[in-house]
């Protein structure tokens, strides 16, 4: 799956090579085509990655994945060459990631691109075709238990009980993940306040708006004070408002010692929370780094043209 | 772990409680039809009663039969709106998990058998039955809802969402209904019933209710093969619903 025909790296030298002589003939026009060099061998330094032998290496580490998980303790989560397929979709393609703990990192592309079902492998609810991850030191396929102890999860699509009030529903997760009576309500009540839901917790979830129904499936996420956060499309589908004010959450929650792995669509939502974007298109990790670092690196003003730069697409598109 | 079960559990109660379809369904289906079949057939409308005596056992095992369909929805509404997926994120078991679904049932079957039970009394219905003979009717009755739990995470696991969860547990419950408790059976009907829980369940109440000693052989013989099947299919459903309800 992973393996590429090592054809694709000749043609691609090939092309660069015959692209090379034609722009030295032209040397006024050489300027216009730094640009799409720089792309072709971002893409040439990509499919090296893929070539058999350079894999088969880590297919040896990774039968001892205590090994190869995270040596120094410092990253929260490791991704080695994760692959979902289903059926003939591949869904996610050899996804490589090694995130700090403490690290804010987001998960960034255009709809369909791979993330929620990288987001769901690494909780336990998608199992892996190929590869492996481990999330806080644990392997996702051997320690799922323990893993589950440690992390928050925001589904994409809001996931309450209507019929429940707001408060309800926190207490209800809060019970779940065996939380001290006092410490849990504590907590509830810290984040309807902060959130603005306060007078709303005391409401079924039923009549909550979709903007509300976001914010307390935000609260569900974060109620057991998880280690490791993963907040997937945490504010899609919110009015511009109660977006800037979950993003403020969202930035408070960034301490020590607490990981969030978000995934969005929405290009200044990254810039603006992000230390580090993996920029992922079908399926694939096509840009890794601080969103400065990539504007640097592609010339662009924002990370939406880093986007564009590197797939000649626009983020938004078909959206 | 105990944390866990009872807030699951408290959860589906009031689910039961804020949902008035599942009310309907639970806590009024059965006790409309026992009020009808009363007042059709009681000795309260002037008539002979003995008629009604011998429905009344049927009546009680619907309200546990309709639990499949409550069950098979509950599960397939929560996997439609994504909350199994999240409930199987944080460290519940899945054990834990249907454990307390089997309680909240219980705790369901209990409450409203003894609606249907007083309601049958009101209705003219006269049991020539001690009390012990009640507490083993209504052990009769628990297995018979357990065996109702495990038909609908059977149910659960086979349909696609909760509208074809309630179309499909109806292959559970028709047949149990109509062979399995006072409708006559023929040659035919009665080889049906023989694998119907409903049915031994319906025999030994009826029996018990006729003043046979609640631990007579032949009602003990029948206790022993609806626990046998109630905990066959239970396991079947757990199995089943793991393997292949994936959330
Ligand atoms: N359960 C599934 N069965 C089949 N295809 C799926 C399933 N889940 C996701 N996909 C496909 O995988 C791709 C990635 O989806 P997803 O991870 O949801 O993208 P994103 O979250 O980036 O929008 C899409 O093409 C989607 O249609
Ligand atoms: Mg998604």
């Amino acid at each position: 799956m992973v393996m590429r025909n090592t054809n694709d790296d000749e043609k691609m030298q090939n092309l660069i090579d015959e692209f090379k002589k034609d722009i030295s003939s032209k040397n006024n026009e050489i300027l216009g085509y730094h640009d799409k060099i720089d792309a072709l061998e971002q893409e040439i330094i990509r499919l090296q990655k893929l070539i058999p032998g350079e894999t088969s290496k880590l297919k040896v580490k990774r039968e001892k994945p205590e090994d190869i998980f995270d040596p120094d303790g410092a990253s929260a989560v490791i991704v080695k060459d994760l692959v979902k397929q289903f059926g003939d979709v591949t869904a996610v393609n050899g996804i490589n990631l090694d995130i700090k703990k403490g690290e804010l990192f987001g998960l960034l592309g255009p709809n369909g691109a791979g993330k929620t079902t990288t987001i769901n492998m690494l909780v336990g609810l998608l199992d892996p075709t190929e590869g492996t991850a481990s999330v806080g030191g644990y392997d996702v396929k051997r320690d799922l238990n323990k893993i589950k102890e440690i992390i928050g999860v925001c589904p994409q699509e809001p996931a309450v009980f209507k019929f429940l009030k707001g408060r309800e529903n926190v207490e209800l997760f809060g019970n779940l993940f065996e939380m001290d009576k006092n410490v849990l309500k504590e907590r509830a009540d810290k984040f309807f306040e902060a959130s603005g839901l306060k007078e709303a917790s005391n409401r079924k979830a039923k009549g909550y708006s979709g903007g509300m129904l976001r914010q307390l499936n935000l609260i569900i996420a974060l109620i057991n004070d998880p280690k490791i956060i993963f907040l997937d499309e945490p504010t899609v589908g919110m009015d511009p408002r109660v977006r800037r004010k979950t993003w403020t959450f969202i930035g408070d929650l960034k301490q020590k010692d607490k990981t969030i792995i978000l995934t969005t669509h929405y290009i200044e939502e990254a810039e603006a929370l992000c230390d580090r974007v993996g920029i992922i298109d079908y399926g694939e990790l096509i840009a890794l780094g601080s969103p400065k670092e990539l504007m640097k690196k592609h010339d662009a003003k924002n990370l939406e043209e880093v986007f564009m730069k590197i797939t000649g697409r626009r983020i938004l598109e078909g959206v | 772990m105990m944390q866990r079960v009872l807030a699951l559990v408290k959860m589906e109660l009031l689910k039961l409680i804020r949902e008035p379809a599942n009310l309907f369904l639970n806590m009024l289906f059965p006790a409309i039809l026992t009020l009808v079949f009363g007042l059709a057939f009681g000795g309260l409308g002037g008539g002979d009663s003995s008629l009604f005596d011998t429905m009344a056992p049927g009546l009680f095992a619907y309200a546990c039969i309709f639990l499949i369909m409550t069950v098979a929805m509950s599960f397939t509404d929560d996997r439609e709106s994504g909350l199994l997926k999240r409930i199987n994120v944080t460290p519940t078991t899945s054990t834990q998990f249907i454990g307390s679904h089997i309680i909240t049932n219980m705790f369901i079957a209990v409450f409203q058998l003894a609606i249907v039970f007083l309601l049958s009394l009101l209705m003219g219905f006269r049991p020539n039955v001690d009390v012990l003979g009640v507490i083993m009717a209504f052990v009769f009755m628990l297995f018979l809802s357990l065996c109702s739990v495990g038909l609908g995470l059977i149910t659960a696991t086979i349909a696609k969402s909760a509208g074809a969860a309630s179309g499909i547990s109806f292959i559970f419950i028709l047949p149990q209904m109509f062979f399995g408790t006072f409708m006559p059976l023929t040659e035919a009907t009665r080889v049906i019933a023989a694998f119907l829980p409903s049915y031994y369940v319906t025999e030994a109440i009826t029996t018990i209710f006729n003043g046979v000693s609640p631990f007579a052989v032949e009602i003990l013989m029948q206790l022993g093969i609806i626990a046998l099947m109630s905990i066959i299919i239970v396991i079947l459903g757990i199995f089943l619903f793991k393997k292949y309800g994936k959330v």
